[in-house]
């Protein structure tokens, strides 16, 4: 990095190719650039080992390949996520879920790598996934429970004259779910890579002393790159609470 | 912050959110997930075969042990069986010959005393002949002297 360059530079998008759809601009950006390579990734990595359909019906088909081994490992993760959560009637959710994780988890991932791009780090990405989250979860908890799902902010076992300071706290708190689990996401996302930016920009200050910041540099991108993975473990595991929330109201 | 000041870009974002996830969500609803279950599901069912067909065979080799095991304690309360009524049999024998020579010693025993009294007797009886007829000889000897023939 340049001197005096911001570091809130990396968060910059960048037109690749200029699209105009009635009078709308839907250029392809470097984030959509990003976002491509993640689905990409996702869709062969999930989906390729499993497309060699060996039919010689011995045991050797049971055996895994290594990259059968990775895939399982993210499915039966989510799957067990899902049933700690929600239980048995989870498993309908299960390809949002796992849609969900694999997209922010890759996306933080690949935004660890130098000089590409984060589309997490974007509070209108976060904003869109966290909403379309709350209004699936919203439209599920109606269309399973009808009018009853307002007895949702109604705790029960409470005295009545408690009621009138509870139900718009208990409101508030629930219209303000897309935004906790947005900004978590988007938050955690831009405080990494600028944290992870100012400190390159003193290496190269410091000169033989860059050492320093050097080393903190590598311990701080092994934090980063568990909080990719925590991040979208914790957008996984809220969304399942909500499905679980909506399924069962309390 | 460009999060907050490229607003031109929010329509460009979304929209490429929306083509992304929509394609990501149903590639991997339609296409991925259910291979990957499917692979899943066949592991599993086999490892679950295996498992019951285990325990068939298990059963099976308990139920044989118990089999054999019957047999063997049979085989050997008839072994002692055996081993008793022969026992017997020839603790009998051995009794009942025992007391057939006892008695048949007892009955030799008998039978020469019998012959032996006889011959006694026999013996006396002939002394008494004999000594009767030596007596009449010497009597009559001594009868012919007396007449005063003497002719010895």
């Amino acid at each position: 990095m340049a001197k005096g360059e911001s570091p809130l530079k990396q968060f910059e998008i960048q037109p690749i190719i200029d699209i105009n759809l009635f009078g709308l601009d839907i250029s392809f950006t470097n984030s959509a650039l990003w976002m491509t390579v993640t689905t990409a990734f996702i869709l062969i990595f999930f989906t390729a080992p499993f497309l060699k359909s060996k039919k010689t019906n011995s045991v050797s088909d049971l055996y895994p390949s290594r990259m059968q081994v990775a895939a399982e490992l993210g499915f039966s993760f989510i799957n067990s996520l899902l049933n700690d959560t929600v239980g048995k009637e989870g498993k309908k959710y299960f390809s949002l879920v796992f849609t969900l994780f694999m997209f922010i988890l890759f996306g933080n991932l690949f935004g660890m790598i130098p000089y590409s791009f984060t589309f997490t780090s974007h509070i209108i990405v976060t904003l869109a996934l966290a909403m379309g989250v709350f209004i699936f979860v919203t439209v599920l908890g109606f269309v399973k429970h009808g009018v009853k799902f307002f007895s949702f902010f109604v705790i029960p076992g409470l005295p009545i004259y408690m009621l009138p300071l509870l139900i718009p706290i208990e409101i508030i708190s629930y219209l303000s779910r897309p935004i906790s689990l947005s900004v978590r996401l988007f938050a955690n996302m831009l405080a990494g890579h600028t944290l992870l930016k100012v400190f390159a920009g003193f290496v190269s200050a410091l000169g033989i002393y860059g050492i320093l910041p050097l080393v903190f540099i590598i311990a701080l991108t092994g934090l980063e790159i568990l909080i990719a993975f925590l991040q979208a473990y914790v957008f996984a595991i809220l969304t399942c609470l909500y499905i679980n929330d909506a399924l069962h109201l309390h | 912050m460009p999060q907050l000041e490229q607003v031109e870009f929010f329509i460009s974002q979304l929209f490429w959110l929306g083509v992304f996830f929509v394609i990501l969500f149903s590639v991997l609803t339609y296409i991925t997930l259910p291979k990957i279950r499917a692979f899943l599901n066949k592991r599993d069912d086999f490892v679950r075969s295996h498992i019951s067909k285990q325990d068939e065979l298990i059963k099976k080799a308990e139920s044989i042990i118990e089999n054999y095991e019957a047999k063997l304690t049979e085989a050997k309360n008839q072994a002692s069986q055996i081993i008793n009524d022969a026992k017997d049999k020839a603790l009998q024998e051995s009794e009942t010959l025992i007391k057939a020579t006892e008695e048949k010693i007892q009955q030799e025993i008998r039978q020469t005393e019998e012959r032996v009294n006889k011959e006694k007797a026999l013996a006396i009886s002939e002394l008494n002949v004999q000594l009767k007829d030596s007596a009449t000889n010497f009597i009559s000897k001594v009868t012919k002297i007396e007449k005063g023939n003497i002719t010895i």
